[in-house]
């Protein structure tokens, strides 16, 4: 029998965590931005990350993707950290005994609320150990440098990390479409390196996402 | 926070309130003790209110117990979120909180049929602790919320991962 007190642990009811009107706070007479456990936020403006891809491009040339992929590798290192211990905090046991919806639900409100767009899911292709990402309104590829390549290096880092240690596997991340370069929404598709080693040409080719998934599909 | 009467204070840098702003305040402050009524009531009968619910989901409707579960679970967070709207008498308040919630959660483990349910018997159940006037004051969080909960549209769902 279902006991209605039992579902109450202390009283408690954990939820939306990263709901954006309880998450982003802030000691303004300090000049901070918080989150709801006083870690510091802060707002980056387009025109500034405009200038980083722009600083890189001139700088560095034709390694600025990699330059960018790689910081996007250590943000997701620390953002994984911190996602897990605030959820864990949060829901006051292991994480290792919280629901993989509500982990990856959580997941999605904190990438909506900390500004960085829609991210969904796809697991149409999960029996073939793909999984995809797609991630709409990306702030980081709308003022990336538009052209004919993806441009969603960072998110393709943080991905590939985050994807990494929730797995426990050493994914590889590759990004098969871009607003970059006019495509509705940035889409990502995660898997063993080995498996995923066809996409990069198949994007260099300027193959279209559809297109690219069912070539991966057909190598068996 | 979300509360309607937020636009209100915003304003002090405009103008004074007029006789209009004015009359909408003290309509919500003499609605205060009603809705401080109602939402003690919900407070303290929390179980009271739920555990019947629970017991027809499972006894009469037959559904297996981890979907009552679940179900019963988003059945408290909605009246808890409908009860704190009621006091604020902000609706929208149900629609902030939950929206990027719940219908993921109805839709990860596919309790629709059980939340229809469960909201009939909920409103079955809330009607013999409240008046209808009573009523009246958590009816539209309550159709919020299950508009939210039942209304699942979007497409990519994660029933799948788990």
């Amino acid at each position: 029998m279902v006991s209605v007190a039992d579902l109450l642990t202390d009283g408690r009811l954990p939820g939306n965590y990263f709901a954006q009107d309880l998450y982003v706070r802030g000691s303004t007479e300090l000049g901070l931005l918080e989150n709801r456990r006083g870690d510091r936020l802060l707002a980056i403006p387009d025109a500034l990350l405009q200038a980083i891809y722009s600083g890189l491009e001139k700088e560095t040339g034709q390694a600025s993707r990699l330059v960018l992929y790689n910081c996007g590798r250590w943000w997701g290192k620390n953002f994984y950290a911190r996602f897990c211990e605030e959820l864990a905090d949060y829901y006051k046991q292991p994480l290792s005994s919280l629901s993989m919806a509500e982990f990856l639900q959580s997941l999605q409100q904190c990438w909506k609320t900390h500004g960085w767009g829609q991210i969904h899911l796809d697991i149409t292709y999960r029996d073939r150990g793909f999984l995809g990402v797609e991630i709409w309104h990306s702030p980081f590829t709308a003022t990336a440098p538009q052209g004919q390549k993806p441009a969603g290096d960072l998110e393709r880092g943080i991905l590939e990390i985050f994807f990494s240690q929730l797995t426990g596997r050493e994914l590889r991340c590759a990004q098969t479409s871009c607003t970059a370069k006019g495509d509705d929404c940035n889409r990502f598709v995660l898997g063993l390196e080995k498996r995923l080693q066809p996409v990069e040409a198949l994007v260099a080719n300027g193959q279209a996402h559809q297109a690219i998934m069912q070539t991966l599909m057909q190598q068996g | 926070m979300t509360f309607k009467l937020d636009t209100l204070f915003d304003s002090p840098d405009k103008q004074y309130l007029n006789a209009n702003d004015l009359s909408v305040l003290s309509q919500y402050v003499s609605s205060i003790p009603e809705r401080m009524a109602v939402y003690r009531t919900l407070r303290d009968q929390e179980i009271a209110i739920m555990q019947p619910i629970a017991d027809a989901l499972q006894q009469q409707a037959g559904h297996p117990e981890p979907l009552v579960e679940r179900s019963v679970r988003s059945g408290l967070m909605v009246l808890r979120y409908a009860a704190m709207a009621m006091l604020l008498d902000d609706d929208g308040f149900v629609e902030e909180r939950l929206q990027g919630w719940l219908p993921e959660m109805v839709k990860a483990y596919e309790t629709q049929a059980v939340d229809q349910q469960l909201f009939q018997l909920l409103m079955q159940q809330l009607a013999k602790v409240f008046s209808p006037a009573q009523l009246n004051l958590l009816k539209p969080s309550l159709e919020k919320a299950k508009s939210l909960m039942l209304n699942t549209r979007e497409t990519v769902t994660l029933a799948g991962l788990l």
